[in-house]
C-alpha cells in the first residue's frame, strides 16, 4: 500500500494506492493532524511539503548569522580564521574564541555555517557546529558540508535559507513520526528522501508540489510525452514531460543561485482562488464564496457560467456576463501559455482541470485529457515515487580519502577507475538500501560525471584524484508500477 | 587533452586545481565573467607567425610522435591541442576586438613563448601570443605590447618581433636561467631597435621587485608607446612555490600586478588585455591562488584576500632574498642608459 499526501496552499491532498487509488482532500485549516489521522499507518507514506516551507522563504526575513570559513580566495561577508585546501588538508585551524565571540553577538533565529572546500573535509565545519551548538539547538544550526558540490558562494546562500527552514521541518518530521514513524519527503526533483536526509539539507523539499504532480499525472495518463497542466487554488503551473520526466533546472531564489535543482515549470499567477474584483487578481483573498469565503473568485465565476463547485448558490455575487469576461480571460492567457510548448498531448490535474481543460485545449488547439483522480494527482504522485540520490564523490588515493556528499568514508584500494566506480556504485546503493529503497529502484545508479587525474610530484606519480557524480534518477517506483 | 608524458611538468594536473578553485569560488556564475570556448586555429592563423616547413614538421611528427629538444617531445596528436591552444588565445583576442568583454584570460595548454619561427622549444610548441598579435593585427590594430612575465625568457616571442617596432616585447625573467637569452643588451634591431625590452632580475626577486620594474619601467614605457591592445605572457612560475625557478613573487603580487595593468590599460586603451597563460608549475600552492588572483583582478573583484594559506610562508621566507633589490635597481639603472635615446620617459629629467 502507497499512500501520498501534498501540502497545498488551500488544501491537503491524500492518496491512498492498494489494489486501486482512493483520494481525499482535506482542508489545510483542519490541521496536518486531521490529514493523517485519516492515513492507515501501513504501507509507505510520501508527504509533499513544498507550501509551507516556500510560506517561510517568501515570507518576512528571518535573522540569520552567517559564520564563513573562506580561508584565500576573494573575500566573503561574516569571515573567520581557518582554511581546508583543494585537497581536503586543514592548511589553517580555526580559532575558538573566535567564533564564541560570534555567538555572543547580537541574537540570532539561526545559524549557517559554511566552510571553502568543506565537500573535500567537514572537520573545521563541524569544530564550529560544536562551538555553535552550545548557544544554539540542532534545528538551528545548518552546514553546507551536505550540499557536496564545490561552489562555495551558491552553497553559503543553501546553508542560510537551510537554516531559515530546518525548524520547520524538524517540527513538521516531529509532528508526522509521532503517528506514522516511517515515512518519507517528496524532494524538488519528485524522488523521495529519507528525514534525517532533509534534515541535513531542507531545501531538498523546496518547490516539490509540481515535481508531485509531474509524476503524478504520467502514472495516471501514462503519457510519456506531454504538457501538464495543473490548475490549483492559487497558481496554474505548467510542466512539460518528456520520457515520462520533467525537465529539471537550478532554483534561484531572492536572485541568489541555490545548490538545489527543482522541476523546471512555468507558472501563472491565477487559480480556483484568485479573487474577482474589478478584474481578475493574481492573489489569493481568502477562500472562493462557494466554499465559505468571502469575496468571489474564478470558482465564483465558473460557478456562475453554470459549473456546479461547492455551493453554487453562494456564487452568485457576479453578473453573468462579468463571470464569462473573468472567465474568458483566465482561458487566453493560459491557452496562450500552452501555445508556446506546442504539445502534442495536454494532461490536466488539479480540482478545476475538469471545468477548465476542454476549453484550454480547444483554444490551444491540442488533444486534452484529465485523467481519473486528476484532482489529487499531486499526492498520487507523491505515493508512487521512489527514492533518488544524488551523490558527489571525491577520491584521494594519496591521503587515501573519500568523501561522499561531504561525509569521510571508507577509503578502499582499487586497481582502476572501473573498482573504484564499481566500489563507490555500491556505496551509493547501500545508501538508498538504508533510506528503504527496493532492489528494483536502485539497480540502475547513473554516472552523471566521472573524471580522474594523476598527482606527480618529484616526477613520480604519487596519488590518482577523482571526482564523480553518481545518481539515482526521481521517477516512479518500480512497486507501484 | 595535452600531456606530454604522465610526470611531465607540463600536464593535466597543472590545471585541475585552478578549476576546483575557481568552481568552488563560483567564478563562473559572476556576471561580469564570460567562459568563452576557444575554436581550434586554421593553418592560415598559424602562418602569421611560423614557417610553412616547421608546421608541416609538427603535423608530420604529431602522426608518429616524436622529440623536440630534451624538454619538449611531441607526443601522439600534439598538433590538434597546440592549434586548440592558439586558437584560444585568437578566440579570447577576436572576444575583446568584438566588444563581448574588454579583457580576457586564455588558460591554455601547452604554452607558447620558448617557440621561434621555425622550431620549438621548453615545452613549446607553437606561440599562441605571436600568432594572436598578428591576427590582432590582421583584424586593424597597429601597435601591440607584449608584457612577458614568465620567469623564463620569452626568447621565441622576442626572435618574431625582434626587428618589427609595431610590436613592443618587454619581458621580465630570471636571469641567468633558461632558455640563456634576455639581456638588457638585446633591444631590437633595424627598424625594431628599442621595441624589446628585456627586464633580467636575479633569483629570489619578489613582489617588491616586480613592483619597482612597473612603476619604472613597464608603466612608463606602455604610456608612451600608445598601444591598441595589451598581451600578457602571463607565465606563473615565479611563484615563490615553483618547483622549476627560484623567484618569489606571491598571488597577492600577481594579482596587484595585473591590476596595475588593467588600469593603465583602461587608460591607454580601452582596458583591452589578452592574457594567456604561460609556464607555471606550482600546482597545488601556486596556480590555485596565482589564477584566480589574475582573474579576479581583471574582473575588477576585490584582491585583499587573495593569498596562499599559511602554511607556505616559510617557503616564502627561504626563496625571497634581500640582496635582489639592489642587484634590480642596478639593472635598471644600466638598462635606462641603454634605450635613452630610444624613449623620451627615460631622458626626460636628464
Amino acid at each position: 500500500m502507497f499512500t501520498g499526501i501534498d501540502i497545498g496552499g488551500t488544501n491537503t491532498d491524500i492518496a491512498v494506492i492498494n489494489s486501486h487509488i482512493n483520494t481525499y482532500k482535506v482542508p489545510n485549516s483542519a490541521g496536518l493532524n486531521t490529514a493523517l489521522q485519516k492515513i492507515s499507518t501501513a504501507g509507505r507514506l510520501a508527504i509533499s511539503t513544498s507550501q509551507p516551507l516556500n510560506e517561510i522563504l517568501t515570507g518576512p526575513p528571518v535573522k540569520i548569522r552567517t559564520i564563513t570559513i573562506p580561508g584565500p580566495g576573494l573575500v566573503y561577508q561574516g569571515a573567520i580564521k581557518g582554511a581546508v585546501s583543494h585537497r581536503g588538508d586543514v592548511v589553517e585551524p580555526i580559532n575558538p574564541e573566535e567564533v564564541r565571540d560570534m555567538m555572543k553577538g547580537k541574537p540570532a533565529q539561526a545559524i549557517a555555517i559554511a566552510g571553502k572546500f568543506s565537500v573535500r573535509n567537514d572537520v573545521l565545519e563541524k569544530q564550529v557546529y560544536n562551538i555553535a551548538s552550545e548557544y544554539f539547538s540542532d534545528d538551528q544550526i545548518a552546514l553546507s558540508s551536505p550540499l557536496g558540490a564545490l561552489n562555495f558562494p551558491a552553497r553559503i546562500h543553501t546553508t542560510r535559507f537551510n537554516a531559515q527552514i530546518k525548524n520547520k521541518v524538524a517540527r513538521l518530521i516531529h509532528q508526522i513520526q509521532a503517528v506514522h514513524p516511517d515515512f518519507f519527503f517528496v524532494t524538488s526533483t519528485g524522488g523521495l528522501t529519507s528525514p534525517s536526509r532533509a534534515l541535513e539539507n531542507p531545501m531538498l523539499l523546496y518547490h516539490s508540489s509540481p515535481a508531485t504532480v509531474a509524476n503524478g499525472a504520467f502514472y495516471l495518463s501514462k503519457n510519456e510525452n506531454c504538457l501538464v497542466i495543473d490548475i490549483g487554488g492559487t497558481t496554474t503551473e505548467l510542466v512539460p514531460l518528456k520520457n515520462g520526466k520533467p525537465m529539471h533546472e537550478t532554483v534561484i531564489l531572492g536572485g541568489l543561485k541555490t545548490m538545489v535543482q527543482a522541476v523546471t515549470t512555468t507558472s501563472i499567477p491565477f487559480g480556483g482562488d484568485s479573487c474577482v474584483r474589478e478584474d481578475l487578481c493574481p492573489f489569493r483573498a481568502g477562500s472562493p464564496r462557494s466554499f465559505g469565503g468571502g469575496e468571489p473568485t474564478l470558482t465564483d465565476a465558473l460557478n456562475v457560467t453554470g459549473a456546479r463547485i461547492g455551493d453554487a448558490s453562494r456564487s452568485k455575487v457576479i453578473d453573468s456576463k462579468k463571470a464569462h469576461e473573468i472567465v474568458h480571460r483566465y482561458l487566453k492567457q493560459v491557452s496562450m501559455a500552452v501555445k508556446e510548448y506546442q504539445p502534442e498531448i495536454l494532461v490536466g490535474t488539479g480540482y478545476l482541470a475538469h471545468y477548465l481543460l476542454s476549453d484550454i485545449a480547444e483554444r490551444a488547439q491540442v488533444v486534452g485529457i484529465v485523467p481519473e483522480h486528476a484532482a489529487s494527482a499531486n499526492a498520487v504522485g507523491a505515493a508512487v515515487s521512489r527514492i533518488s540520490l544524488e551523490v558527489h564523490i571525491h577520491v584521494d588515493s594519496e591521503r587515501k580519502r573519500l568523501t561522499l556528499n561531504g561525509m569521510t568514508y571508507p577509503y578502499k584500494e582499487t586497481s582502476d577507475d572501473e573498482g573504484l566506480l564499481a566500489y563507490t556504485t555500491e556505496i551509493v546503493r547501500d545508501m538508498a538500501r538504508a533510506e528503504g529503497a527496493p532492489e528494483e529502484d536502485i539497480e540502475d545508479v547513473q554516472v552523471l560525471l566521472f573524471s580522474s587525474y594523476e598527482v606527480v610530484r618529484g616526477w613520480r606519480v604519487t596519488a590518482r584524484i577523482t571526482d564523480a557524480i553518481l545518481g539515482i534518477a526521481p521517477g516512479i517506483s518500480v512497486e507501484a508500477l | 587533452m595535452h600531456q606530454q608524458s604522465p610526470s611531465h611538468p607540463e600536464r593535466r594536473e597543472r590545471l585541475s586545481y585552478t578549476l576546483d578553485q575557481l568552481r568552488e569560488e563560483g567564478i563562473f556564475d559572476l556576471p561580469q565573467i564570460r567562459l568563452l570556448s576557444p575554436r581550434p586555429a586554421i593553418r592560415d592563423d598559424v602562418l602569421l607567425v611560423h614557417t610553412r616547413e616547421y608546421l608541416q614538421f609538427l603535423e608530420e611528427t604529431s602522426i608518429t610522435g616524436g622529440t623536440i629538444d630534451a624538454d619538449t617531445y611531441v607526443p601522439k596528436d600534439l598538433i590538434r591541442d597546440a592549434l586548440l591552444a592558439a586558437g584560444g588565445a585568437i578566440t579570447g583576442a577576436d572576444a575583446v576586438i568584438n566588444q563581448e568583454v574588454k579583457n580576457c584570460f586564455v588558460l591554455a595548454r601547452p604554452p607558447g613563448h620558448h617557440a621561434g619561427r621555425s622550431h620549438g622549444a621548453g615545452f613549446c610548441y607553437l606561440n599562441n601570443v605571436a600568432i594572436m598579435v598578428r591576427h590582432l593585427q590582421r583584424r586593424g590594430m597597429r601597435r601591440i605590447f607584449i608584457l612577458d612575465w614568465d620567469a623564463h625568457h620569452g626568447n621565441g616571442t622576442e626572435e618574431i618581433f625582434y626587428d618589427d617596432p609595431s610590436v613592443l616585447f618587454c619581458s621580465v625573467h630570471q636571469y641567468p636561467f633558461y632558455p640563456g637569452s634576455g639581456r638588457i643588451e638585446d633591444i631590437g634591431i633595424g627598424d625594431g631597435k628599442g621595441y624589446n625590452v628585456n627586464l633580467p632580475i636575479p633569483a629570489g626577486s619578489s613582489d617588491k621587485e616586480y613592483r619597482f620594474l612597473l612603476e619604472e619601467v613597464i608603466l612608463p614605457l606602455a604610456e608612451e608607446y600608445m598601444p591598441d591592445a595589451i598581451a600578457i605572457s602571463a607565465g606563473q612560475d615565479n611563484h615563490f612555490t615553483d618547483p622549476l625557478t627560484g623567484l618569489a613573487l606571491t598571488a597577492r603580487g600577481y594579482a596587484g600586478l595585473m591590476q596595475e595593468m588593467c588600469i593603465l590599460a583602461d587608460s591607454i586603451c580601452y582596458g583591452r588585455i589578452i592574457a594567456v597563460l604561460e609556464g607555471g608549475y606550482s600546482v597545488e600552492g601556486g596556480l590555485p591562488y596565482t589564477n584566480l588572483g589574475l582573474i579576479a583582478a581583471m574582473a575588477g573583484l576585490d584582491i585583499s584576500a587573495i593569498r596562499e594559506p599559511e602554511i607556505y610562508q616559510e617557503t616564502l621566507h627561504s626563496v625571497a632574498s634581500a640582496d635582489a633589490f639592489p642587484k634590480v635597481i642596478r639593472m635598471v639603472s644600466d638598462l635606462k642608459k641603454i634605450l635613452a635615446d630610444n624613449w623620451y620617459f627615460i631622458r626626460r629629467y636628464d
